[in-house]
């Protein structure tokens, strides 16, 4: 950059030549200030500064503090350039002059790439775990030695398959991190040939294990090969440490490219790709053994902590060449996970990609939100979740919002949503009714609401749908937060969905036929839309109990929360149901009502008998847990800081904001608890109706494992704290010692209580 | 060695004898506040920021700062440079500082 070099006197000075580079301005020079500064130092007195007017002592702390290692990303190590490093040998190509010891380095580097990867995967930048890696840095160099080019390659190609899903998902937002790749060089030419190099190498090695074993078996070699290696006894060893590296690393390119394919095609081969990376890190974890024992000397510390089979430190890496690159954000601290954890992650990512390989890509919405929901429950990392998210956005969510058959509404997504998930679809597919005025009409209607909102196109509920998806993709914390904020935008589409149709249609009693069919569908979009609301309020409390957010103190206001929402939903749910039922009916060209039929009719469908099972425990709960806070005293101790009000308020507010349920407020929680009595409390038992209700709902659902485990434990709950209740309700009010804990032992929200006398 | 820079300057400047600014260095220095200061730290890299605060201790707050360091211990250049903005160099690690300015006031303003 130097348009010109400092000045004349700075040689005639003796300047130091690194200033010359530098330039000062045109008519300037760089005068020494140090004696100066000095001197003055000295002159200033404790605590004074030298500044100027525009000086703020606050502003002063954001300084970014050089040399100091939190804060300095450019501290210069052992290197000043990767081409330095190089130049001083610090990534040889080959390793070693000795073929066995290079062997041994070049596995060191793929297991310490490994760990790097793994790390990166949880939430270090690409910078400093992969990219730490000399050899990747300067992939070129690596060409004559074809074990290690043919790894960096691949491992480069999966960095970038990985970053692309991430950021296509955009699932990540907390952890942004991780697709930071400034700087980079990530993008090479040729990688799309990284798996033929990598089969080549394959095959190479696979031909000298088999040498090799014909060697010790006395057979003649079929095939002029050089060993791998100079030690005879060793060759068999590495070569199988090798394949399984090499291969591991090649099934898992696969599962991530077959995931990619649309429409769910490649899910089956992704499954068969995941099943051997299984057996392979497998392999690998054998392969530990054999890799500590082939050298005498052992070395330091614990095994354990080794990034590396053999527990040698790896050759080329060097993570503060790269720290520059992940500015302006100060460096982070980084630990490379050891080589076992770091198999131990791969074990639970690939086990993650096969649950969501399983899905049986179930066009139904409903089906889909409990898959990842069920999903969520093994607390996948975000790599899985980001698969999940691609996998839901490409193919479930368009088979979703795009099977349509009719020209018009076929590239409408917002219909075949409803039809799809509001359960109309038979009924208006078949009908006439889709050439019918007034249900051009209704397009009309909704296509105006759309526009009036500012949407310009049909996407706003289509988007609803791809939002809710989205979010449940995210993690827990995350996750709680947007659907919180998300209920508003349910809302708000009910309320102008509404609005819409009544403008539209009035109070219209009219006998035509079409108009009352419109009306239903209406209605069901209605209903949908509600039922959706209160699903993912319910999602929304419970996820509170996952993330520990509830202090005993406050169940009481937070299960009776969850009884409102609870009854709701089950309403909604159950008024669903009725209708679709009702449309499936209809298109079976009306039987004659036979009193079978009619007493079929009339039974709560299993699903809704399940959320009430749901209600029972939660109005329990919330009734013994207002009947201890209003008779004995040890546990009505209100907090100093808050309010039960003001907890209240904090607990629920995105709720109450959005109306959910309506006319549910503090002082309707505060009338339904005051009367709790144990008295009353004894009369009536929820707990035995959850216990019955569970048990007989239980044969609805056994082909259904995920439910009926889920019944168990509802079960289970509902039969101790029944228990529990009669114990409380006989001694509590005379026994001051009795304790009563809450325990989440047998399922993950519903409390169960323990009565203990200290 | 930027050190023996200094003092030959200096004596340079009294050797001279056009003693013309007197005054104390604290005021000296408080004239040098918003100039372009550069300061070379122990790790072989430079510091180039407008001259913003100076404490008791000798640490140095630069705004608008430019990172330079070279891509080579043993050879001074190429340069590679990136933007930091708000920066405090503690006194420990200052190997050298320099202030930008023109010959005629060099000699005068940097007298001790």
């Amino acid at each position: 950059m130097a348009d010109k070099p400092v000045y004349g006197e700075a040689s005639i000075d003796g300047q130091p030549s690194k200033l010359a580079s530098i330039p000062a301005s045109d008519t300037t020079v760089w005068a020494d200030a140090s004696p100066l500064l000095q001197t003055a130092c000295a002159g200033l007195r404790d605590g004074e500064l030298i500044h100027g007017d525009n000086f703020n002592l606050f502003a002063a702390m954001s300084a970014l503090e050089i040399m100091d290692p939190k804060m300095d990303s450019g501290i210069v190590c052992t290197y000043y350039s990767i081409d330095e490093a190089i130049e001083n040998g610090a990534a040889p190509v080959p390793i070693s002059l000795d073929s066995t010891i290079d062997v041994c380095r070049t596995i060191d580097i793929m297991d310490h790439l490994l760990a790097c990867e793994a790390a990166w995967h949880k939430g270090h930048s690409l910078a400093q775990t992969v990219f730490s890696c000399i050899y990747l840095l300067r992939l070129d160099r690596t060409a004559p030695h074809a074990l290690l080019h043919s790894y960096c390659r691949i491992i480069r190609a999966t960095c970038k398959a990985v970053v692309s899903v991430v950021s296509d998902a955009r699932t990540h937002e907390e952890e942004d991190l991780f697709t930071m790749t400034y700087g980079l060089p990530l993008n090479g030419d040729g990688d799309d040939k990284c798996l033929s190099i990598l089969n080549a190498v394959e095959e190479t090695i696979s031909r000298q294990l088999r040498a090799c074993k014909a060697t010790s078996s006395k057979r003649r070699l079929p095939e002029d090969l050089e060993p791998l290696q100079s030690n005879p006894n060793l060759e068999e060893g590495f070569c199988k440490a090798l394949l399984c590296r090499l291969r591991f690393r090649k099934h898992f390119f696969h599962v991530l490219s077959c995931m990619k394919r649309p429409q769910g095609r490649g899910l089956e081969s992704a499954r068969k790709h995941i099943a051997s990376c299984l057996t392979e890190l497998e392999s690998i974890l054998k392969s530990a053994d054999f890799l500590r024992s082939c050298f005498d000397e052992s070395c330091e510390g614990d095994i354990d902590d080794k990034t590396t089979a053999s527990g040698f430190e790896p050759i080329g890496f060097d993570a503060m060449l790269n720290s520059r690159l992940s500015a302006p954000t100060p460096p982070r601290a980084i630990k490379i996970l050891s080589w076992k954890k770091a198999v131990e992650y791969f074990v639970k990512l690939l086990n993650d990609l096969d649950v969501i390989c399983s899905y049986s890509l179930d066009p139904q919405l409903e089906s889909l939100l409990r898959f990842v929901v069920l999903f969520q429950k093994s607390q996948p990392d975000l790599v899985a979740r980001s698969h999940l998210q691609i996998l839901n956005h490409v193919n479930i969510v368009e088979q979703l919002l795009l099977v349509q058959d009719g020209k018009l509404y076929g590239r409408d997504p917002f219909f075949a949503v409803i039809n799809k998930a509001a359960a109309l679809p038979e009924a208006t597919k078949n009908h006439d009714i889709q050439k019918n005025e007034s249900f051009l009409q209704l397009g009309m209607v909704i296509a105006n609401f759309l526009n009036s909102n500012g949407v310009g196109n049909s996407s706003l509920p289509n988007k609803l749908v791809m939002n809710l998806l989205k979010i449940l993709c995210t993690n827990s914390a995350w996750q709680r937060r947007k659907l919180g904020k998300f209920l508003q935008d349910w809302r708000v589409i009910y309320v102008q969905l509404e609005l819409a149709f009544r403008n539209e249609y009035g109070e219209v009693s009219s006998s035509s036929n079409d108009e009352n069919t419109c009306m239903k569908i209406f209605q069901h979009i209605l209903l949908w839309v509600e039922e959706q609301t209160y699903w993912i309020a319910f999602r929304f409390l419970i996820l509170g109990f996952e993330l520990e957010l509830y202090s005993t103190g406050e169940y009481c206001m937070v299960y009776w929360y969850l009884y409102a929402v609870l009854i709701k939903l089950a309403e909604k749910t159950h008024l669903m149901m009725a209708v679709s039922h009702d449309t499936a009916k209809r298109k079976g060209k009306k039987k004659k009502d036979s009193p079978k039929d009619l007493a079929r009719e009339s039974r709560i469908p299993p699903a809704v008998l399940f959320l009430q099972c749901y209600i029972c425990l939660a109005e329990g709960l919330t009734m013994m847990l207002a009947a201890l806070r209003n008779e004995i005293p040890v546990f009505h101790s209100p907090s100093p800081f808050n309010t039960e009000h003001e907890k209240f308020v904090q607990h629920f507010e995105l709720l109450q904001r959005a109306c959910i349920p309506d006319y549910v407020s503090y002082s309707s929680y505060k009338e339904s608890t005051t009367h709790a009595r144990f008295s009353t409390l004894a009369m009536y038992n929820y707990f035995k109706d959850a216990q019955r209700i569970a048990k007989e709902v239980k044969s609805s659902f056994s082909n259904d494992p995920e439910r009926l485990a889920e019944l168990r434990k509802l079960e289970q709950v509902a039969e101790h704290n029944s228990v529990a209740q009669n114990v409380i309700c006989r001694l509590g009010a005379l026994d001051p010692s009795l304790k009563v804990l809450f325990e989440f032992s047998h399922h993950p929200f519903f409390a169960t209580v323990v009565v203990k006398r200290s | 060695m930027e050190q023996e820079v200094g003092e030959s300057l200096i004596q340079l400047g009294n050797s001279d004898g056009s003693n013309s600014s007197s005054s104390d260095p604290v005021t000296r220095v408080r004239k040098l506040l918003f100039r372009r200061m550069l300061v070379g730290i122990k790790d072989g890299r430079f510091f180039l920021g407008t001259f913003h605060c100076l404490d008791k201790q000798g640490n140095i707050i630069l705004q608008d700062t430019i990172e330079y360091r070279s891509t080579r211990r043993s050879s001074p250049s190429p340069m590679e440079q990136r933007c930091l903005g708000l920066v405090l160099i503690p006194s420990s690690c200052q190997n050298s500082c320099h202030v930008d300015c023109s010959v005629e006031e060099q000699l005068s303003l940097l007298k001790v």
